[in-house]
């Protein structure tokens, strides 16, 4: 049991590492990436890069991988904006409510079908594309009236309403993974899906669960950030999918299914907000995010591979002299 | 049974879009649809054996695809030979290809790998470009836009090169290789095939395709940015789906693949023909793609002996 809470943080310590070294890079170049004002923008993040990234992260514990985030999240965003007449929690629930359907149906067929769902969320990601041009006439959809979106651009010191939404979306879906039969359930089919299913965890339950809540989170993402903008394109987001699936392996979700937690999740989307915000204060381009995301993202998946493979190396050898067998090393090669 | 499923599928699309759309089998109408199935049908014919061998699929073709076109006509419009470019790219592309071949062999997930490799090189080629479009200037590929004995030159390297692919794949030791460690990893590593050797080599083949297909768009327009082909990534995937090729490996083929784009392309020319909107389009070839998928499933399944 102490060896698992070690095990726990000491998988906070390399994201955590990361965090703190892009922080004080960024903080260091950046003269406008200081005090209050850098929380505040790490922490505005959240809302849109954080909430896809945390949907996406619970289809990877599942042993999954949902690709259709972006165009749910735009095909939301869409929905949103055309239901602002509803008033703001309105319109955001009925954004959420598409979002979650979608997501269960998704996780339904691959479920029962045993399907890959690399496979059936290349078709979705196409096809929730195009559903969301049809939703918005083929061009961007604007709020009909423009006050409604006004309480979320108050600012509170570093939080804004969809940031402390967002925050509160990951405390709550942090708790319900952890510490429910349900969310446990998603653990045992990305950890094993055979023996989780031998030990009686129901065959759909688990992927409806989290394809629904990977639906319903990117298309909070999508409404939040198309509400406060005051309107929608279907095209957008197209580029959410890079910087979720980043955020989520950069804090340390493993790729392998069944690991993981919020907090990963979390430092994830801090490190790549930082970046995101110490770039655009430097002027740079949106490209130019995209190539340190992308070299952020294969220099910790490369790290972390080789880190569990020589700490596998090392068990393998303690083992081997616990049996009192000659140490592999002994003989020379 | 799934092949004649295929073939069925592409049969029923054309006599559909034949009795609905007047136009349809007009010559240049088929010169166009074959002309659009071209550069997506080589690429997703190149990515095939990085699928067979179960190293499922790329997520940064669009942005290789790009990177040689756009080094293809900065080459040609600093006066270099044509000839000269295609090597330089082919070299250059191959090169990449070889690198993210080694990262997904030595365990790391191909779809992530590809994704972050496709970030890195999109950044890169923005930033050698600053986001401007590139042009060939006065000196224009001279067989940009040829056609030969009426077929577009794009038409005519798509079917060479399936068949050189194909016949690769289920001809050669290599080819089998690539699908035998697809289709069963520990067999095929037990049996001295070496999954690194075999990933590489899909690489490889996937790189040669990327770089044709940006030449030869390349060669076509005479100008790019980083915006060009933006959608390759997503319709060489659904061509390839939609064709049957399993994304765990080890079943399908090239030809299938080659199909699945020229699929795509009819009902995507059928469906512009009769004015349906970027929405009507996207929307019918994700339900394509979707329904197929399930349907093979589903077939699959059965044919299955347990």
């Amino acid at each position: 049991m102490q060896s698992l809470v070690i095990d726990r943080v000491r998988s906070y310590a390399l994201p955590l590492l990361v965090l703190i070294v892009t922080w004080a890079i960024i903080a260091s170049s950046t003269p406008t990436f200081r005090g209050e004002a850098s929380v505040f923008s790490v922490l505005e993040g959240f809302p849109l890069l954080g909430l896809i990234a945390l949907g996406l992260a619970i289809t990877i514990i599942a042993g999954e991988l949902d690709l259709s985030v972006g165009s749910m999240a735009a095909l939301a965003g869409v929905v949103a904006v055309k239901a602002g007449e509803l008033g703001l929690l309105g319109a955001i629930g009925v954004a959420v409510a598409v979002g979650a359907t979608i997501g269960a149906a998704q996780g339904w067929i691959i479920a029962r079908l045993a399907i890959n769902s690399l496979v059936l969320t290349i078709g979705t990601l196409i096809l929730l594309r195009g559903v969301a041009h049809l939703a918005s006439d083929n061009a961007p959809s604007q709020l009909a009236d423009f006050t409604v979106s006004d309480p979320l651009i108050e600012r509170y010191s570093i939080f804004s309403p969809s940031s402390i939404t967002a925050l509160v979306v990951f405390a709550v879906l942090g708790l319900f993974l952890a510490y429910t039969r349900y969310g446990r359930e998603i653990y045992a089919i990305g950890g094993a899906r055979e023996e989780a299913r031998a030990a009686g965890v129901p065959r759909s339950r688990p992927m409806v669960l989290a394809f629904a809540l990977s639906g319903a989170c990117a298309a909070l993402a999508g409404a939040l950030a198309s509400l406060k903008g005051g309107s929608a394109a279907p095209q957008n987001y197209a580029d959410m999918l890079l910087a979720g699936a980043a955020a989520a392996l950069i804090g340390g979700i493993s790729l392998y299914g069944g690991k993981g937690t919020v907090i990963h999740v979390a430092l994830g989307v801090a490190v790549l907000s930082a970046v995101a915000a110490g770039l655009a204060a430097r002027g740079s381009d949106a490209s130019v995010t995209q190539l340190v995301t992308g070299a952020l993202l294969i220099t910790v998946v490369a790290t972390e591979f080789i880190a569990a493979r020589l700490s596998r190396r090392a068990r393998l050898r303690r083992e081997a002299a616990r049996h009192e067998l000659p140490p592999t090393t002994t003989a020379p090669t | 049974m799934s092949t004649a499923l295929v073939v069925g599928a592409v049969v029923v699309a054309v006599a559909v879009a034949v009795a609905i759309t007047p136009n349809f089998l007009s010559v240049d109408n088929v010169r166009a649809i074959l002309r659009n199935a071209a550069i997506v049908g080589i690429v997703a014919v190149a990515m095939t054996p990085i699928t067979l061998s179960g190293n499922f699929i790329s997520l940064g073709t669009q942005q290789s695809a790009m990177a040689a076109m756009v080094l293809f006509i900065a080459l040609v419009g600093t006066g270099w030979a044509p000839a000269a470019a295609i090597a330089v790219v082919l070299v250059a592309l191959v090169a990449v290809g070889v690198i993210q071949g080694l990262v997904v062999a030595a365990g790391l997930n191909p779809v992530i790998t590809t994704l972050a490799a496709g970030a890195i090189i999109f950044g890169v080629v923005a930033d050698a470009t600053d986001g401007q479009i590139v042009r060939v200037g006065e000196h224009a590929v001279s067989w940009g836009n040829s056609t030969i004995a009426g077929v577009p030159l794009e038409v005519l390297v798509f079917l060479l090169f399936t068949i050189a692919v194909g016949t690769f794949m289920t001809k050669s030791v290599s080819g089998r290789e690539m699908i035998l460690a697809g289709a069963n990893r520990e067999t095929a590593e037990v049996s001295g095939i070496s999954f690194r050797r075999v990933t590489i080599g899909a690489f490889v083949i996937f790189s040669i395709g990327l770089a044709i297909a940006g030449v030869l768009t390349g060669a076509g327009f005479g100008e790019a940015t980083i915006q060009s082909l933006s959608t390759l990534t997503i319709d060489s995937l659904a061509a390839i789906l939609v064709g049957g090729t399993a994304i765990t490996g080890g079943y399908g083929s090239p030809w299938r693949s080659a199909g699945g784009a020229v699929l795509i392309a009819v009902i995507s020319n059928v469906m512009v023909l009769n004015d349906f909107s970027t929405g009507g389009r996207l929307a019918v070839q994700g339900a394509v793609v979707v329904v197929v998928v399930i349907l093979l499933e589903l077939l699959r399944r059965r044919g299955e002996v347990r």
